[in-house]
């Protein structure tokens, strides 16, 4: 009785070990190709990335591609960063992680990439603006970009007779007609503290300059001075919200949003797909965010959302610049476009989603400014503290917390951007 | 003779099982441990270069009001959820031990929670929070109420400590009941003929008895709820307004996920220092009431 | 007499209690139930629409979750590693714990306790990038280093549930053995390691438990190698920007059905302590 327990616990571990072996063969195919590994931070793009992989593969004798778009991607890079164990191009989206990356010098410089000169300017600009202290070369190759401003309900606002608004006082004059129907105009999920940063950015771009975390860096300003004015204006827009958007998630409020409990959702396109896939039939469209008193004034929020990275310990880079070829290929960028709604980073005739109607002449016309939040560290918890601040609604305490807290965090960046102007001159 | 031998055989034995494990075990936690208090002297983020920075990091810690926050939530919390933990699932333990029909079922169904994974977890009780309970205390006239206790910051640690709580209760239970089997029937029997029932004789015959299980499961439970780190994503991250966030969540949060990593290993050395100071005081205390009986 | 009626009513109280709190599973297991059974167009906010029934009993939910996850695949690997860390488990930790349980007057000894069990209170925060990379540097970013490294993290608290056990084991047990001639190794085969059979079972739940649906040691130890288990297959369903209940709420309703059945086993050996108990 006792032995056979023991013989059962000795079978089991033989078992392990054979199936150990039988792993270890599997891992070795020597074919002569060349293989290229993609890790890419977007899970929800990881169908369309299935497809390219197995697209290449059968069109390319010489390359093998592997793309793995795996979740908490960011997790993963760093653990494999820290064995030394890169992938040869990684896609990541243009905010402080990437600024982080270029200064680690893990990545490699990509200005002489054939398909550089496709790529709309604008976004090179904000790539270029992401380094910490400017730095020969260019290190990310843009694919998409997002949007973000205020999805609206397009069949309640034709219903209802609403229009666009393009200043502050039309938007409030908008919500306060919206009220005065019985319906809720904006929804807000605060539960998920990242959600308060989505009407804060797309504030932020009209009614402060589009470098103002570089200017404090450089100890120019300071966030209470260049700040103020956005803070009092979000606290205005809670009136408009429901009744304690705290206790509702991102979650709740897409599911609310598609099902007509408010007119109007302040995020970004990218919460188009949750939305729709509770109520496929709503029909949403977009428009730019109004923040101040001049229509003129507006520009559209829109950062990089993927760009591709080619790591510096990369081996063969032509093998990596053909396969970002065959990614940065129209009808391939299209099929993305198609499957996420997003905004192609390269200069073509694409054919954008209608859920983006209302920005498209800002798009076009390359009227754009990347999120302030891209230049916050992720470890200050900027969305956490405006969460505090909307529920405190302390504009004095959150801005001197907010200055304080952008000192401690950003210490070591402050001290390289002033060694960096010490040893330049200054600008 | 044959006894002296056979003692310095046993003595060998013990020794030639402790070297091997207690290798592996400096291997995969002792070097690794040493390897991040080093770079607790460091400004590394986590990858690419990084420099030395002294005592930085620790002097840092002790001005940080973030940390000292997380500090105050994360121990209010460990406190009262091992109290609740610990006497509901003694009692359960106690329900489910006793002579009952059915007994297969409860114990399976009453370990269920703790196999649900932290999404689902997440998923119902934000649902219960925020649409059910309201409702439940609007029908029931309660004010104050009306939204989610994990909306306002006062309240949210509430909600984080019954799913805690709720999930936790499982294993506190099944090493009880464990406990509980260790205990021989002819102690009962001995007890019952004295008139020994009910409380008197879970005081005086059952809780002596299993006081190494009841240590065991203090303990670990006072370690596994100041570790929360599961729950805090599963419901909140850390809001509203900063007044859910544990030392686990910040040392994960803004070490693995930020850029932080040399501060908050420094935090993370820090709380390891504390937890042993915590656990073994207690092992300590329940050490003596265990002598003591 | 009178004794057996109020044993029968304490029973029935304990009875109304248990059913009573059985609710509070009951609720959150028909919760999930419907929602794996749901379309995502089906999901609202409002009460009534989200606890009634589904509009139709369709396994789609479940085959798709299954395809998503490659279900067979990642099922194998977890299986995997919670039998090997279990077994694995259960063979050196009650090893150890023997040890240290009987050797409490030793000082060497119970400073290799303290040691150990001071183990189990490192954050896992601060070892993860260390150990991401020694794990590499050993060959050991694979299924197995994840094992190894289960092993260890589980070690502290199970050495001390089974040195606690032990002290409920008296001696004389092993030295009749020993009078016979067998030696320490052996009799701790024929005799220990049979009688703490409880204890493996409860060591054997919690440990299965713990690996079952751990995320991030498989996350940071085997990133990159292709290799997925249940709960990392399972991050596919969640994203920032969208998460899809539905199919999540289907699978893991699928992979909790493994460990369920692995209780019920072993909670019949807990049981099995009476009679060994009995007869001690």
């Amino acid at each position: 009785m006792k032995r056979k327990g023991i013989r059962c616990l000795k079978l089991t571990l033989c078992c392990a070990a054979a199936a150990l072996a039988v792993q270890g063969c599997g891992a070795s195919s020597d074919d002569g190709k060349i293989e290229i590994e993609i890790v890419q931070y977007k899970p929800e793009a990881a169908n369309y990335f299935k497809v390219v992989e197995e697209e290449f593969n059968a069109t390319h004798d010489n390359i093998h591609l592997t793309i793995s778009s795996p979740n908490d991607a960011m997790t993963i890079l760093k653990t494999r960063f820290i064995r030394e164990d890169y992938p040869d191009i990684i896609g990541i989206g243009g905010d402080i992680n990437y600024s982080y990356f270029v200064d680690a010098e893990i990545l490699s410089d990509v200005s002489g990439y054939e398909g550089m000169q496709y790529i709309n300017q604008g976004y090179l600009d904000i790539a270029e603006a992401l380094e910490l202290v400017p730095t020969d070369g260019t290190y990310i190759i843009p694919y998409v970009a997002n949007a973000a401003g205020v999805l609206y309900n397009r069949d309640m606002f034709e219903e209802h007779g609403w229009q666009i608004p393009t200043t502050w006082d039309e938007l409030q004059a908008l919500c306060g007609e919206i009220q005065a129907e019985g319906i809720l105009p904006l929804y807000f999920g605060f539960k998920d503290t990242w959600t308060c940063l989505a009407p804060w950015n797309a504030m932020a771009v009209e009614l402060s300059p589009s470098d103002t975390t570089k200017q404090v860096n450089r100890g120019q300003t300071n966030f209470t001075t260049e700040y103020r004015e956005l803070s009092e204006k979000y606290l205005q827009l809670l009136q408009y919200g429901p009744e304690g958007p705290f206790a509702y998630s991102y979650n709740d409020a897409c599911t609310a949003f598609a099902r007509g409990e408010s007119a109007m959702y302040m995020i970004g396109s990218y919460a188009t797909p949750q939305i729709l896939s509770v109520n496929p039939d709503l029909n949403i469209d977009s428009f730019v965010m109004p923040a101040s008193d001049s229509a003129d004034d507006r520009t559209l929020n829109s950062g990089i959302d993927l760009g591709f990275c080619v790591m510096a310990d990369c081996e063969n880079k032509e093998a990596a610049y053909e396969v970002l070829n065959f990614l940065y290929a129209d009808e391939n960028l299209q099929k993305y476009i198609n499957d996420q709604n997003a905004v192609p980073c390269k200069t073509g005739d694409f054919e954008l989603s209608p859920m983006l109607d209302g920005m498209l002449a800002f798009i076009e016309s390359g009227n754009m400014t990347d999120y302030q939040d891209h230049y916050y560290p992720s470890e200050m918890s900027v969305d956490a503290l405006l969460q505090t601040y909307l529920i405190e609604q302390d504009t004095d305490k959150f801005l001197s917390n907010f200055d304080a807290n952008w000192q401690r965090y950003n210490r070591d960046i402050i001290r390289m951007v002033q060694d960096y102007e010490a040893a330049n001159g200054g600008s | 003779m044959k006894i002296f031998s056979s003692k310095n055989d046993r003595q060998r034995t013990f020794l030639l099982i402790t070297i091997p494990i207690l290798a592996l075990f400096v291997c995969f936690n002792t070097i690794p441990l040493i390897r991040g208090v080093i770079y607790s002297f460091t400004n590394f983020r986590g990858f690419g270069k990084y420099d030395w920075v002294g005592f930085r990091n620790y002097i840092d810690l002790f001005s940080d009001a973030r940390v000292g926050k997380s500090y105050l939530f994360t121990i209010k919390l460990a406190v009262v959820s091992t109290i609740v933990v610990n006497i509901i699932s003694l009692i359960l333990a106690l329900g489910l031990n006793s002579k009952i029909r059915a007994k297969g079922f409860f114990r399976g169904a009453y370990f269920l929670p703790n196999i649900l994974g932290s999404l689902v977890v997440g998923y119902i009780f934000n649902y219960f929070f925020t649409y059910i309970l309201p409702a439940l205390a609007d029908m029931a006239g309660l004010k104050g109420m009306s939204t989610s206790i994990l909306s306002s910051p006062s309240k949210a640690w509430i909600g984080i400590m019954i799913v805690c709580a709720w999930q936790a209760i499982a294993m506190n239970t099944i090493i009880y009941i464990s406990g509980l089997q260790t205990v021989p029937e002819d102690v009962y029997e001995a007890g019952g003929l004295d008139g020994a029932t009910g409380w008197k004789q879970f005081k005086l015959l059952t809780f002596p008895l299993i006081i190494p299980f009841f240590s065991i499961n203090m303990v670990l439970s006072v370690k596994n709820f100041l570790m929360v780190f599961d729950q805090i994503m599963a419901l909140t991250k850390g809001g509203p307004a900063q007044s859910t966030e544990s030392i686990s969540y910040l040392i994960y949060n803004n070490g693995m996920s930020g850029g932080q990593f040399g501060f908050q290993s420094a935090n993370a050395v820090v709380f390891f220092i504390v937890i042993v100071a915590i656990s073994v005081a207690q092992m300590k205390f329940s050490g003596s009431k265990e002598e003591q009986l | 007499m009178k004794n057996t009626t109020s044993a029968v009513k304490a029973n029935k109280t304990v009875m109304v209690l248990l059913i009573l709190g059985l609710s509070t599973i009951i609720f959150p297991l028909y919760m999930t139930i419907i929602i794996a059974f749901k379309q995502p167009s089906e999901m609202t906010n409002s009460i009534s629409g989200l606890l009634s029934l589904p509009k139709t009993w369709s396994l789609n939910n479940f085959r798709e979750a299954m395809e998503v996850t490659d279900f067979w695949r990642s099922l194998r690997n977890s299986l995997l590693i919670s039998v090997s860390t279990v077994v694995l488990s259960i063979m050196v930790h009650s090893l150890m714990g023997y040890t240290l349980g009987r050797n409490k007057k030793s000082k060497f000894y119970n400073f290799v306790y303290l040691f150990i069990v001071s183990g189990m209170f490192v954050p896992f925060a601060i070892l993860m990038m260390p150990l991401a990379k020694q794990t590499a540097e050993l060959g050991l970013a694979n299924w197995f280093g994840v094992v190894l490294l289960y092993v260890v993290f589980y070690m502290p608290m199970n050495v001390m549930l089974y040195s606690g056990y032990l002290v409920n084991i008296p001696l004389a047990l092993e030295e009749a053995a020993r009078v016979d001639g067998a030696s320490t190794w052996r009799t701790y085969w024929k005799i220990i390691f049979p009688i703490m059979k409880p204890m493996h079972a409860t060591v054997a739940v919690i440990t299965a438990l713990a690996v079952w649906n751990d995320v991030m040691t498989p996350l940071v130890i085997m990133a990159g190698s292709s290799q997925n288990t249940l709960p990392l297959a399972q991050l596919n369903f969640q994203s920032q920007f969208g998460t899809n209940y539905n199919l999540a709420f289907a699978s893991y309703l699928l992979s909790l059905i493994p460990i369920l059945v692995f209780y019920l086993i072993c909670q019949k050996q807990i049981l099995n302590g009476v009679v060994n108990g009995a007869v001690k």
